[in-house]
């Protein structure tokens, strides 16, 4: 079954991240997840993430695509406007690229070029509008499409942004303009991973809880200091205490998606350093846990 | 206002060149507001560039240089052996000036944004001039202006704690305008129809005779 087969039969999908290399060379980076193929069942080539100079999420989705993994594409509104996103989206979908993961996006200034021009011509909600005429078979000036890229949408959520209402608001209309998952800032507790997936599900659309191992102390401010409340105290405890901190942030987080295995929907793993162990854990969730029939 | 900044005084000295006989302009609107350009300013440049070595032949500030006819008014009597004005009035003075004079035109301030003022210290920007105001139904406040990414659809996922992802010591603006529409009871969330048009420079407006 595909991504979206699974998505949309009910199934628990399980998604990872991909980077683009800063270069050309992306030989590296796929060989690097060859164990998680056929277990990841797709992976988001992220869209010069945190504002970084990197190449092309259109062109990494399409190595992917060919030597045999899902990708979603995730795609800002930061660097290109309607005219750009348009004809992206639709060499995307002639390239077979099947779905898409749109965001607003980082502003430039956090990145490393940082006097590039923000262009932002559209927010996160006009973006999946947009991708929801092109599926349609239009463009967004009403002109009729020779042939429509077919794509499954899906859309981002932090639950730790503010203000609350208006956060909740956008994500309903994230999903009334065609938002079919959402995928999550990394969460790190079980009852977070809840109470996102219950709003998310509230919403109409599948969640898919972000999960990202904390490797060391200080990685583990950096997600405290980016996302306020988000890294529990027994957390920052153990990855003190540990001996090794980034097994112990590695097991604490596959304990949680263990957890969320039992509830949830899906699960996004934003960072696959330990392809082998993920590997093998994601065997373990299909073949030999409580939870395998949702697979 | 228009807010702006004054270049360095080297900066101006440098730019006027050869220049020997200048002519200083300031703006009482805008530039004068913020003390970065009105007579204070003007006779402070003035007596740095007779220090250097410049005749200047005329120091003004006047009340509004993007009125034409204040401009003209200025100009009218400052003689041919001015080779230069310096205009420490915002971008849209100077080119007033540029265009009722022959002799080089140095622009001697920044020109910032359309702000406000407290204490006549601290200066934001709170209007981009985006030609489709939203204001009525944003609580009074803009997020075209005040968010770095101009989001009228509601906050980004970079909203945290009432901060800014592009700068922790700026608020949200959503957050501002979230306690504004629960304060006042405002119906909708957000605006029911923000243009998404981009506006096309140069604009005018012009106005029927009555």
């Amino acid at each position: 079954m595909t991504f979206r087969e699974k998505l949309r039969s009910g199934k628990f999908v399980i998604t990872a991240e991909v980077a683009p290399p800063r270069g050309v060379n992306w030989q590296g980076i796929v060989k690097g997840i060859e164990p998680l193929k056929g277990k990841v069942d797709a992976f988001n080539v992220t869209d010069c993430q945190r504002s970084m100079v990197r190449m092309s999420s259109v062109a990494m989705s399409k190595l992917l695509l060919d030597f045999g993994f899902d990708p979603v594409l995730q795609i800002t509104c930061r660097d290109r406007n309607k005219i750009a996103l348009q004809s992206d989206l639709l060499g995307a979908g002639a390239l077979g690229i099947r779905n898409i993961c749109l965001m607003t996006g980082d502003f430039t200034t956090l990145g490393d070029q940082k006097d590039a021009k923000p262009v932002f011509d559209i927010d996160s909600v006009s973006l999946i509008r947009l991708a929801k005429h092109l599926t349609g078979g239009y463009l967004l000036n009403g002109k009729r499409l020779d042939g429509a890229p077919d794509f499954c949408i899906g859309a981002v959520f932090n639950p730790f942004a503010g203000p609350a209402r208006l956060q909740l608001a956008k994500l309903r209309r994230k999903v009334e303009a065609g938002a079919e998952f959402i995928q999550t800032q990394p969460v790190y507790s079980v009852s977070t991973a809840k109470d996102v997936h219950d709003a998310i599900v509230e919403a109409g659309a599948v969640p898919i809880v972000g999960l990202l191992p904390i490797k060391s102390l200080r990685m583990a401010k950096f997600i405290e200091n980016l996302n306020p409340g988000s890294v529990p105290k027994e957390l920052v405890r153990g990855i003190e205490r540990a001996r090794d901190p980034s097994r112990y942030g590695w097991d604490y987080v596959l304990d949680l998606a263990h957890a969320i295995a039992e509830f949830g929907r899906g699960i996004h793993f934003m960072l696959v350093g330990k392809t082998q162990e993920l590997a093998s854990f994601i065997d373990y969730l299909r073949n030999n846990s409580k939870f395998n029939h949702k697979f | 206002m228009v807010v702006v900044k004054l270049k360095p005084f080297e900066w101006i000295v440098k730019a006027l060149g050869a220049c020997r006989r200048p002519a200083v302009v300031g703006c009482e609107v805008g530039s004068g507001r913020c003390r970065n350009g009105g007579i204070r300013e003007v006779k402070a440049l003035a007596s740095y560039l007779e220090e250097k070595g410049f005749e200047v032949v005329k120091a003004v500030s006047l009340g509004g240089v993007c009125v034409l006819e204040n401009v003209e008014r200025a100009l009218e009597h400052i003689g041919k052996d001015v080779d230069a004005v310096v205009s420490l009035a915002c971008g849209a003075g100077t080119q007033v000036i540029a265009e009722k004079t022959k002799v080089p035109v140095v622009a001697g301030v920044d020109t910032l944004f359309i702000g406000s003022e407290k204490e006549r210290r601290f200066f934001s920007e709170y209007c981009i001039a985006c030609g489709n105001c939203i204001i009525t139904e944003t609580g009074g406040i803009c997020p075209v202006a005040r968010c770095p990414k101009s989001l009228t659809g509601g906050p980004c996922g970079g909203a945290v704690n009432g901060r800014c992802e592009v700068d922790e010591n700026l608020p949200c603006v959503w957050y501002l305008i979230d306690e504004r529409l629960k304060a006042t009871r405002a119906g909708n969330l957000f605006p029911s129809n923000p243009s998404g048009a981009y506006p096309v420079h140069p604009r005018s407006l012009v106005v029927e005779e009555s």
